[in-house]
């Protein structure tokens, strides 16, 4: 539940992924969340009914997010933002770093509604624990879902605008970019679709030596609006094998193969990973 | 017949008595019977005269209630029952109807003591009707004053005027110090200066807001210290920037860019500079740099040519039999600058090639016969050029040495001991413009630019301000001159007058003791003196004369008398008085212990952001503030999330 608050909502077969069940078992865990009040599903747009949480629901994962289905407009572009951050999380240098996600809504939420049209937000960020057994401990990463192309002008704005940010989101305005400070974030990754992809890698190059600090990736096929992972009857608990062994690669690696090993131990088994903590290391179960 | 005539006379007299006593008792009986009209334009009238309003305010407000009066018009239809047993009549009567039986109810509840809801029962009648005549009676006083004709005594006009503008100041006041009343900007993009206390051909509106286009034009600010120039232009700048970032942000318009030079230097500019920082922060400003004290600009990214006329420009040469000597120097300059291996990169790079034997090595690969012949004639030179150089760098410091670059900041704060070391500053002022002029016709043709000088005739003696002003025009900058004085603003009254004539975004003026050319140019309106009778309010006698006179718009001694944080906006043959809302700064933002190794803050600054003097090529990353190298490779985590890229596509980090 955290995780569908955390994303806006989720599609049911991204739920699926997330709980590492099948289909149908994802839809009467969104079902047994309608009946307690916790959420509301619809079909909102192409593709599996999306999931979202009510203000109990909320309420109940301690969020303090205004209640509202996913924009129609955005439907595409948080499906994308939930596969990069599913990709990620199922990295095993992620889950050995005990890295965490920070979404969107969390950040808009911590600006206290004084985001304006200057201030970018970007899709996600992820904090890299100091001390953690990865070269890039410590960094905070800034995350871009890029789905459709804008000018290359306002792309290099926007990450000049990620890279240049020193001050935390909803810190004071004297505080956003104050030189001498070291950068909020250190790296952008930029995962984009192909027709965004072009522009994208122009912008970068438009930034000179700054652009030596953004990524570019491709968005994985599962991103795409209408897509939805066929269900395996029978299969469940991907992560909960995820979590036993490091080296199977994950929630997407377990997807890809579609393993049916056992073990419910979803929550526990992210939260011993840090893949959807809150940046503790502590996960309580929804 | 001396009888009669005396008759008639008296006759005649006791009829006009009764005339006029009829004519009162008329009055008094339409007065009282709408008092509740007049209840409303008395009380509305006293409280623009007590407040200073102006009447157009008043009509606003009969306007704003106008919905009111329709809603209760049509309830009026649509509820109100006939007389027992006979129709209602048809919806338009009745709502033509509705005023009378209102005014008649409301008699008859006051008449049996319930004076509130007679009140109640009239008010969607009266108060806009109130309104009105308030707003009409207070216009006929503030025109029976103006002209001359109302008052009890001869200066009567002059305390009534005095005593409006004190009660304008202090509503203006009132309003900037009510929170959220004046805001930065409009939702139409106006830049909202502070409250309006009076105007004079001008919009009368409550906040006083100039067009953002005006800001993109020339404007002069001319005011002396301690009246409020600095706060003014602050609110201007953070009105343009902020302005700027909203178009800029909803793609239409370009990115702004705000470079001022501070022409006078000391501690009092870096206050000045600190306090724009904040300001601009909270405007949407990201990233101000202070020049040449925190960051710097690089003079070595303009193209050689320019390059080659900037340096010798910023040393001092002589006319006359000392043209010889600019020819040397220029000759020289210019093959240390065009050398086959490029231009310089920095101050310590071109003083290097300011010696024969490095032109001479420099030019000899071939095909440069021309370049080692002057080299040859000119080699017994090249040294006093290399001293005069050396010297003028060591007074310049290192401001115009790499890295930096107007797009490094959305404001750039420039500091020039035009005060202290004026020479300095006069080359500064050169290289500055010279280097703004390039950005803007080059790399930064993408942006909106303003450009603030203050004092600038202090430095101007190398680059006279109406150049500037040319030469901004024809780039598409806007330039905004401010001054102390009237004589501040140029070297000579023929470059006062072009640069105050040509400011088409409009003059500021603040307390300042020599006006008057400024009313001069503002222009004058008409005035009519008569001497004719006023018999009755729209009535004037046969008798008498009338002139038409010409007054200045702008009222020097107001100008003379203005209080701190007061200023008068001069555009088009008008004015606005303004009191000018301070911006609050942000309190400044505690450092963190500096980085060792990072010469100044915000040199450290523009390494973190923008990652420049890291290595850029070699397949690593430069490294933000902070960290010892260059950026871990990621790539390993993004192959495993995202799958291999295939190569040469750009997926890694460069």
């Amino acid at each position: 539940m955290l995780f569908t608050g955390e994303m806006y909502g989720v599609q049911l077969d991204q739920l699926a992924v997330l709980l590492g069940a099948s289909l149908p078992r994802a839809r009467a865990v969104a079902a047994r969340w309608r009946r307690l009040g916790y959420a509301q599903s619809a079909r909102l747009g192409p593709g599996p009914a999306w999931t979202w949480l009510t203000r109990a629901g909320l309420t109940a994962c301690g969020l303090r997010y205004a209640a509202t289905p996913p924009a129609l407009s955005r439907l595409a572009h948080i499906r994308a933002v939930t596969e990069v951050r599913f990709a990620l999380e199922a990295t095993s240098d992620y889950r050995r770093a005990g890295a965490f996600w920070s979404g969107e809504r969390r950040l808009r939420a911590r600006m206290g509604g004084r985001a304006g049209v200057r201030e970018h937000l970007p899709d996600g960020e992820i904090h890299w624990p100091d001390g953690a057994p990865v070269p890039w401990a410590g960094e905070c990463w800034a995350v871009e879902a890029e789905l459709t192309r804008k000018t290359v002008a306002r792309t290099a704005a926007i990450m000049r605008e990620l890279l240049s940010r020193t001050g935390d989101y909803g810190c004071p305005a004297a505080d956003v970019a104050v030189p001498g400070r070291p950068p909020r974030h250190a790296r952008a990754l930029y995962v984009c679709s192909a027709a965004a992809r072009p522009t994208v890698t122009r912008a970068r190059e438009a930034l000179g030596p700054l652009g030596a600090r953004i990524e570019i990736r491709d968005l994985p096929p599962s991103a795409a609006f209408g897509h939805a992972t066929p269900a395996r009857p029978g299969t469940t608990g991907t992560t909960g094998a995820a979590m036993t062994s490091e080296a199977s690669g994950g929630i997407m690696a377990s997807r890809a193969a579609g393993t049916a090993r056992g073990g419910t131990a979803l929550s526990a088994g992210l939260a011993t990973a840090g893949g959807l903590g809150t940046g503790h290391g502590s996960w309580p179960p929804a | 017949m001396i009888r009669s005539y005396l008759a008639f006379l008296a006759l005649r007299a006791v009829a006009r008595m009764l005339g006029r006593l009829l004519k009162v008792a008329a009055l008094a009986a339409a007065v009282a019977a709408a008092a509740p009209v007049t209840l409303v334009a008395a009380y509305s009238a006293a409280l623009a005269w007590l407040l200073g309003w102006p009447p157009r305010r008043l009509y606003g407000a009969a306007l704003a209630s106008l919905p009111m009066t329709a809603t209760w018009l049509v309830a009026e239809a649509l509820s109100r029952p006939g007389p027992p047993g006979v129709p209602a009549g048809p919806a338009w009567f009745r709502v033509a109807d509705a005023p009378y039986h209102s005014w008649l109810a409301a008699w008859l509840l006051a008449a049996s003591g319930h004076v509130g809801e007679a009140a109640v029962t009239i008010a969607p009648a009266a108060i806009p009707l109130g309104l009105a005549a308030g707003g009409l009676a207070w216009a006929y006083r503030i025109y029976s004053m103006e002209t001359g004709a109302g008052g009890l005594s001869p200066s009567s006009p002059i305390v009534f005027d005095q005593r409006q503008w004190r009660r304008q100041v202090r509503t203006a006041r009132a309003r900037i110090a009510a929170p959220g009343s004046v805001p930065l900007t409009t939702p139409n993009g106006d830049v909202v200066t502070g409250a309006t206390i009076r105007t004079v051909r001008h919009a009368a509106t409550p906040a006083a807001a100039i067009p953002y286009a005006r800001l993109r034009s020339h404007q002069v600010v001319i005011g002396t210290t301690g009246t409020g120039k600095t706060t003014l232009l602050l609110r201007l700048w953070a009105g343009f920037m902020a302005t700027a970032l909203s178009r800029y942000a909803a793609g239409a318009g370009r990115r702004p860019l705000l470079v001022v030079l501070d022409c006078k230097g000391g501690a009092d500019s870096r206050r000045i500079a600190d306090r724009t920082r904040r300001v601009l922060r909270g405007a949407g400003a990201r990233a101000t740099a202070i020049w040449p004290d925190e960051a710097s600009l690089s003079l070595w990214d303009l193209p050689p040519g320019q390059l080659t006329t900037t340096l010798c420009d910023l040393v001092e040469h002589g006319t006359g039999s000392a043209a010889y000597y600019a020819d040397v120097l220029e000759a020289i300059v210019s093959l240390a600058v065009g050398a086959p291996c490029g231009p310089p990169a920095c101050s310590a790079d071109f003083l290097t090639r300011l010696d024969a034997g490095w032109l001479t090595t420099a030019y000899s690969a071939g095909g440069h016969e021309d370049a080692l012949a002057t080299i040859r004639s000119a080699s017994h030179l090249v040294a006093d050029v290399a001293l005069r150089f050396r010297t003028l760098w060591r007074r310049l410091g290192t401001g115009f040495d790499p890295p930096g670059g107007f797009a490094d900041a959305d404001v750039w704060y420039c500091i020039l001991e035009g005060t202290a070391e004026t020479a300095v500053a006069e080359a500064q002022a050169r290289a500055l413009v010279d280097m703004l002029a390039s950005y803007v016709s080059g790399a930064g043709a993408d942006t909106e630019t303003l450009l603030a000088v203050d004092e600038f005739s202090a430095v101007s003696r190398r680059l006279p301000i109406w150049q500037l002003y040319e030469r901004a025009r024809s780039l598409g900058l806007a330039v905004q001159v401010s001054a102390q004085s009237w004589q501040g603003l140029a070297a000579d009254e023929d470059e006062r007058y072009r640069i105050a004539a040509t400011a088409d975004g409009g003059i500021w003026l603040l307390r300042t003791p020599h006006p008057d050319p400024v009313v001069a140019l503002a222009g004058s309106r008409k005035y009519v003196d008569s001497t004719r009778r006023l018999l009755a309010a729209p009535l004037w006698a046969d008798e008498g004369t009338s002139r038409v006179r010409h007054t200045p718009v702008v009222d020097p001694e107001i100008i003379r008398g203005l209080g701190v944080g007061q200023a008068a906006y001069v555009y088009r043959g008008g004015v606005t008085y303004v009191q000018v809302k301070r911006l609050v700064a942000a309190p400044p933002a505690l450092a963190p212990p500096r980085p060792a190794g990072l010469a100044g803050a915000d040199r450290a600054g523009q390494e973190a952001t923008d990652g420049a003097g890291g290595p850029a090529a070699g397949g690593t990353a430069p490294s933000p503030a902070g960290h010892a190298g260059p950026l871990p490779d990621a790539g390993a985590l993004l192959d495993e999330a995202f799958g291999k890229e295939p190569s040469g596509s750009g997926g890694e980090t460069r």
